[in-house]
Formats: C-alpha cells, sequence, structure tokens
C-alpha cells in the first residue's frame, strides 16, 4: 500500500472512530498507537508517550491552565458586573445599545483573558438576564453574546495564537498584535449589525425607558468609569508588559493570573469556595486541552512519518495545479468542514504542520495565516455540529431561548464574520500593520 | 455487576478524586514558580536556571496526573453530532466497545513511558540544558500519571458496561 492511501485511511478511521461519540483524545490517541505499531512494529512502542515529552518542551503551553484559570477567577470577581453597568448606563439610550454594551464587554473581557469560556460564563450570566428582562429579541441576544465572546481567542491575550504560534514557529507576540486590528474590526462588523438591524426593527432591541435614563445623573456616569480602571491595570500588567519586554510570554500569563486573584480579594469575593471550584475548573479543562494535544500530537508524528506533508503539497501544487489563492480558500474550506468533526485544538495540530510548510511556500505571510485561522476557528466555535460556543450557550440558557432559537442566532453574526475574513484576505495589512510597526519587518 | 468489580470502581473513584482533589492546587505551585522568576529577575535582577524546567515539570505532573480526576469530573469532550441524540443506554452500550479503544491507546501509552523511564535510570539521563536536572524523577511522575488514567479508565469501561446492562453502578446526573 502507498503511503498516501495509509493517510488517507488514517485520517478517515480517525473521523470514523470521532463519530462513535469516544472522547475525541481516545479516539485520536488510538488511531495514532495503532497505525504506529502496524506501520513500524514493536520499536514504534514508544511514539505515543514520546508526545508528552514533546510536550514537556513545549514550554508557552504553561499558558493554557494560566488564562483558564484567569478567565474563571475574573468571571467570580464581580469586575464584568461592574464594567455591564458602566456600558448599560453609557449604551443604554440608543437603539440596541445594550446589545452594543454587550459587545464592548465581550472585547474588555477578551482582552483579559485567552480564551472564550469566560466571555460566555460571564456574558450568559451578567448580559443575558439584562437583556430579556429589557425585551430583546431572542435571538438578538444569543447571537450577540455567542459571537460576542468568540473574539476571546483573537484579541490577545490568545491561547490559539499560542498554540500556532507554536507549531509555525513565529513568535506569539507578533501573532498577538497581529490579531489586535482584526478583533477590533470583527467587533466593530457585530456593533454595525446590530445598530442597522435594530433602527430598521426597533422591536427587537428597545432603549432604555426615559424615566430610567433620566434617573442616571451625569455624575452618575462619570463615576461608573471607575468600573474600567481595574481592567485597564490587569490588561497593562500583563499584555503590556509583555509587548514592553519585561516579562516573557509565560510569566505575563501567570501574572494575569495572579492579577485576577488580586482583583477579586480587593472586590472581596475571594472565598474557599471560589478558589476551589476554580481551581477544580481550571484543571478539568487543563486537562481536556491537554489530553487532546497529547493526542494530536502522537497522530501527527505518524503522519509526518508518512510524508503526508509532502503529499498535500505534491498534489496541491503539481497535480491539481491550483493557484496559490485558491489553495489559501481550499484550506479554510477544509478547516470549516474538520470543524465539524474536530475541536479546534486537535484540528490545529494535526493539519498546521501540514499546511504552514505550504503557506509559507506558497509566499504568504505566516502571521497573517495564523489570523485567518483563527477567524475560521471563531466560526467553528459557533457552528454546529461542533461548537464550544454552541455547547455551553446551550448549558447556560434559560430555557425560554430554544435550541432552535440559538441555532437560528448565529447566522447573521456567521455571515459577518466570514465577510471580516474576506476584508483581512483581500487586506492583509489589516492584520500585519500593527506587528509590523511594533517589531519592524 | 460481581462484588470484586464495584468495589475496584468504588476505591478506584475514591483514590483518583483524592489525587485529583490535591492535584488541582498544583496550579498555584506553577503560578509562584512563575512569579517568583519574574519578579526575581526584574527587581532583584536574579536570574534563576531553574524556573523553566520547574514550571514546566509542574505542568507535565498537573495534566497527567490530574487526568484520572478529570475522567471522572466528565471533561473530555465528544463528537456529539450522533451520540447527542442516543438513549443514556444507547450510548453506555457504544462507549463499551470504545473504552476498549481508549484502554489501548493508554496501554500503549504505559509501556511506552515505562520503557522511556528505565532508559533514564539506566543512562542517567539529564536535561540538556544549563540546569542540566536529572529527568528519572519527572518521568517516573508522568508514569504515574498514565497508571492513574489507565486503571481510571477501566472503571469507566465498567460503569458503561453496567449501564449498558441496565444495571448501573454508579449515580450521575441526568443530563449527562
Amino acid at each position: 500500500m502507498s503511503n498516501e492511501a495509509i493517510a488517507i485511511m488514517m485520517f478517515s478511521s480517525m473521523m470514523l472512530l470521532l463519530l462513535t461519540g469516544q472522547r475525541i483524545f481516545g479516539a485520536i490517541g488510538f488511531v495514532a498507537a495503532v497505525f504506529a505499531l502496524w506501520l513500524w512494529g514493536d520499536g514504534a512502542v514508544e511514539m505515543p508517550f514520546n508526545a508528552s515529552i514533546t510536550l514537556l518542551n513545549w514550554y508557552p503551553l504553561l499558558t493554557l491552565p494560566m488564562f483558564i484559570y484567569m478567565g474563571y477567577m475574573l468571571s467570580e470577581s464581580g469586575i464584568a458586573g461592574d464594567l455591564y453597568e458602566m456600558f448599560h448606563v453609557w449604551m443604554g439610550s440608543l437603539h440596541g445599545g445594550l446589545a452594543i454594551g454587550t459587545i464592548g464587554l465581550m472585547v474588555a473581557i477578551s482582552a483579559m483573558n485567552g480564551l472564550s469560556v469566560a466571555g460566555m460564563a460571564i456574558g450568559a450570566s451578567i448580559a443575558l438576564p439584562e437583556l430579556l428582562k429589557r425585551n430583546y429579541d431572542k435571538r438578538m441576544i444569543s447571537g450577540v453574546i455567542q459571537a460576542g465572546s468568540s473574539l476571546g481567542i483573537m484579541v490577545p491575550p490568545s491561547v490559539v495564537l499560542v498554540l500556532y504560534g507554536m507549531i509555525a514557529r513565529v513568535p506569539v507576540g507578533r501573532l498577538w498584535l497581529a490579531g489586535v486590528i482584526p478583533g477590533l474590526l470583527l467587533a466593530a462588523l457585530f456593533v454595525l449589525y446590530v445598530a442597522i438591524r435594530s433602527r430598521l426593527q426597533p422591536n427587537l432591541a428597545p432603549p432604555l425607558a426615559a424615566e430610567e435614563r433620566r434617573d442616571i445623573s451625569l455624575a452618575d456616569k462619570l463615576r461608573l468609569l471607575h468600573a474600567g480602571l481595574l481592567p485597564l491595570v490587569i490588561i497593562f500588567s500583563m499584555t503590556g508588559l509583555f509587548l514592553m519586554g519585561v516579562t516573557s510570554l509565560v510569566e505575563s500569563s501567570a501574572v494575569g493570573a495572579g492579577a485576577a486573584t488580586l482583583a477579586t480579594f480587593i472586590k472581596g469575593r475571594l472565598t474557599r469556595e471560589v478558589i476551589r471550584e476554580t481551581v477544580r475548573k481550571t484543571l478539568s479543562v487543563s486537562c481536556m486541552f491537554m489530553w487532546v494535544i497529547m493526542a494530536a500530537l502522537s497522530f501527527s508524528a505518524v503522519f509526518d512519518g508518512l510524508g503526508a506533508g509532502r503529499a498535500l503539497q505534491d498534489l496541491f501544487i503539481e497535480q491539481w495545479d491550483l493557484n496559490p489563492w485558491m489553495i489559501l480558500i481550499m484550506m479554510q474550506l477544509s478547516f470549516l468542514v474538520m470543524g465539524m468533526f474536530l475541536d479546534d485544538t486537535a484540528m490545529l495540530v494535526l493539519v498546521a504542520p501540514l499546511y504552514i510548510p505550504l503557506v509559507i511556500s506558497l509566499g504568504f505571510d505566516p502571521v497573517w495565516f495564523g489570523v485567518l485561522y483563527t477567524v475560521t476557528v471563531q466560526i467553528a466555535y459557533m457552528t454546529p455540529p461542533f461548537g464550544y460556543n454552541l455547547f455551553l450557550m446551550r448549558a447556560m440558557s434559560p430555557p425560554e431561548i430554544t435550541l432552535g432559537d440559538i441555532y437560528r442566532s448565529i447566522v447573521p453574526f456567521v455571515l459577518v464574520m466570514i465577510f471580516g475574513l474576506a476584508l483581512i484576505m483581500a487586506f492583509p495589512q489589516i492584520a500585519l500593520w500593527l506587528p509590523n510597526l511594533h517589531y519592524g519587518n | 455487576m460481581p462484588k470484586p468489580i464495584r468495589l475496584y470502581v468504588h476505591y478506584v473513584d475514591a483514590f483518583n478524586t483524592f489525587i485529583g482533589k490535591i492535584t488541582m492546587y498544583v496550579i498555584f505551585l506553577m503560578m509562584a514558580i512563575l512569579l517568583l522568576a519574574a519578579l526575581g529577575r526584574t527587581l532583584f535582577n536574579w536570574s534563576l536556571i531553574w524556573t523553566v524546567e520547574t514550571a514546566q515539570f509542574t505542568m507535565a505532573g498537573y495534566y497527567l496526573v490530574g487526568g484520572a480526576y478529570s475522567m471522572i469530573l466528565h471533561s473530555h469532550v465528544r463528537m456529539d453530532l450522533l451520540y447527542g441524540r442516543w438513549s443514556r443506554r444507547r450510548q453506555a452500550v457504544t462507549d463499551v466497545f470504545t473504552d476498549m479503544l481508549l484502554i489501548f491507546y493508554l496501554v500503549v501509552m504505559v509501556i511506552g513511558g515505562h520503557s522511556s523511564l528505565q532508559y533514564a535510570l539506566e543512562y542517567d539521563q539529564v536535561s540538556r540544558s544549563a540546569w542540566g536536572p536529572p529527568l528519572a524523577p519527572i518521568k517516573i511522575i508522568m508514569l504515574t500519571g498514565l497508571v492513574l488514567m489507565l486503571l481510571q479508565c477501566i472503571s469507566t469501561f465498567f460503569k458503561d458496561l453496567a449501564r449498558a446492562l441496565g444495571r448501573p453502578i454508579d449515580r450521575e446526573n441526568s443530563d449527562e
């Protein structure tokens, strides 16, 4: 059997096994172990274990538990509640103002956290009840919270970009800066969509009642701006110090985790219960990611041994004679298809080693490709059947928001994101301008 | 289920829960090492050569030893396109078969970890760095984590088997 045929067989058996609903790490790890033993015999018995040694040396991975911890700690700290009140009062008088305020809150949370879980948790627990109370349309609410929290992986810090940087061997600082403007662009597009939609259909997103607005004096409004102070300190101590070169990447994530703990303490909410629940959830989510990454790494090592990367390159360039842009678009499409079977971390570890050399040989910038990849992952987070935000929304939303509402709510936002993706593809400077400015070309 | 199996499930779950509840606090150890490195360098101009590797070792111990507890917490995601629509019983029947594959993977991991540890012990393997710590201790911790995970997956297999046969031996929330 040719290596190509074996590679295809390996990939399809993994897909099939995933359909049985076994835990993703188990399905991928099993296929990797079986093929390693079958291809190379007893000598390959250490191959799956070697992935754990590779992980031992992937220092930047330490940011993962730190950011997970930080996200859960922040959602307990009460900072988000204060921030939301600020946005609520300042934006409340506009059509769709609270939805716009929610997006603002999500951008702020994203700048303090590297994953989208914290945004979801905060959105569902703080913004969702308020929006329901003010008679916002259910689909508008669900869409805004899911789309807004997906910004967590684009706006720095971002765990997805850390992982991408390790695999593509691109500095994480560059990737993080490259995510700033695309993240803000997407947020602005969401705001634009909400503003236009609620101007056309005011019943979807009613403004605050006039008497409620009159009760709030300008002094009160200004006082509420204090809520933004603590988040700014946290963002500076983490991302700021890292970009200034004071702390290393991994250190900065620990500083962020420490700052979040301190903030919770200052707000008087650091109870034993909060600590215990936070570390438990942190272990749970960290283990989920790490075991998936470990299994995917062994899979990708076997794949590499088969020469799958070179075979793919030959197929695209020599045999199908595709032009670079076609290949790029095919890659994005393949992410969307695979995103139905796999979570994004597994997908990244499996495919990135095949795609990134190809991207570079085609003359594209790997930093820019990382941003494109992240937008695709954001979309994958929200689209069925495998979407983390979708799962979380389902688990966290009150019964009056049905599954149908949740599924339908994402459609306009996904379209907006595809438009954003097209913009970043057409104008790479959206992503590359800021890192080039800070670090030089 | 026969009594020895029920006892096995009970004790393995209890032991791994106990270990997990300790391991989850290791995040603070990691945080402390990294903060020490950052503060030491910026404030006191220390250059501590051991912090990076110690943090890496702690991380490996954290997720490998914590793995078994994460199984108990049902942390691991599945592709639920089909699985999510099945009855709990049908899920359990499928799991009985696919759990065996999971166990196979872990057995291979344990064998690989064991042979890697033997190498480290035999040749006094040290890390190639300025600090150069011996690698055997961390490999012992990693192997321990894998063995605990294997024991836990066998326990999960028994629980799924019992549920597939219609006589569950564990309680779980209805929404799982």
